[in-house]
């Protein structure tokens, strides 16, 4: 997997977060691309334009948040930020706890995606991210290997 | 309806639409579940499907336009990004090589 620490930048992650309304919890992780320098701040726009074509919300209290084709020039480095909303956000009819925003200009981050969505697909695992609290342990949960 | 023959599939492609976020998530997915059965699995913006795919996947939203892409090569629309049954359905096929209908 390519290094976690750099698709996944200190300053791009919150666990305790407030947003009244999607739109709102999609440019709080588009500002956390931001302060992590994987994006310029115009990627933002692109990410709530993307959102109203087609929802990022994919279940287990998760949504993705990401640009639109166009906006890829506005992206700097493949990286993804975690904004964690412990009261929930209503993501289009859907409660959101977790909006993963996403910038990508290569494939640099499909294999932590992949992982992500591994862990959402055990109901174990998926409260234990919607639940992480901090770095270590997202960091940790992240990491794990397949147990194949 | 269009039958995809799972013992000759070679290239899976996830379209989307800029093909960063829920296609990509749903190859990386599908990479893991079919590495033993030796198939590519690429994901690639709606208007880039590459012209040697075997099987194209697609949010349900964007099948029209993937069909309109992709010309005669399968499309399988899907509706849920986690666990859905038209793609888990299609990544069966391919480890069974069997034949299915989608």
């Amino acid at each position: 997997m390519s290094d976690l620490a750099t698709l996944l930048d200190e300053r791009a992650v919150r666990f305790e977060a407030r947003a009244a309304g999607r739109d709102k919890a999609i440019v709080l992780a588009g500002e956390a691309l931001v302060a992590a320098g994987a994006v310029d701040p115009g990627y933002v726009d692109t990410m709530l334009e993307r959102e109203r074509s087609v929802p990022t919300y994919i279940g287990e209290g998760v949504a993705i948040p990401h640009g639109t084709l166009a906006g890829k020039e506005l992206v700097h480095r493949d990286a993804l930020s975690f904004v964690r909303f412990p009261d929930g956000v209503d993501w289009g009819g859907q409660p959101a706890t977790i909006a993963i925003g996403i910038a990508a200009k290569g494939d640099g981050h499909v294999e932590l995606l992949a992982r992500i969505a591994e862990l959402l697909l055990d109901p174990g695992t998926a409260a234990a991210l919607r639940e992480v609290t901090n770095l270590e342990d997202l960091r940790a949960l992240l990491a794990e290997e397949d147990e194949e | 309806m269009t039958t995809i023959d799972g013992s000759t599939v070679r290239k899976l492609v996830v379209a989307c639409d800029a093909g960063m976020g829920s296609s990509a998530m749903l190859a990386g997915t599908l990479k893991k579940q079919l590495k033993k059965s030796g198939v590519e699995v690429v994901h690639s913006p709606v208007a880039e499907i590459p012209a040697d795919a075997d099987v194209v996947v697609t949010h349900k939203g964007l099948a029209e336009r993937a069909r309109g892409v992709a010309g005669d090569t399968p499309v399988v629309p899907f509706d849920l990004f986690l666990g859905d049954p038209a793609v888990a359905k299609v990544v069966k096929a391919i480890q069974d090589k069997a034949q299915i209908d989608v």
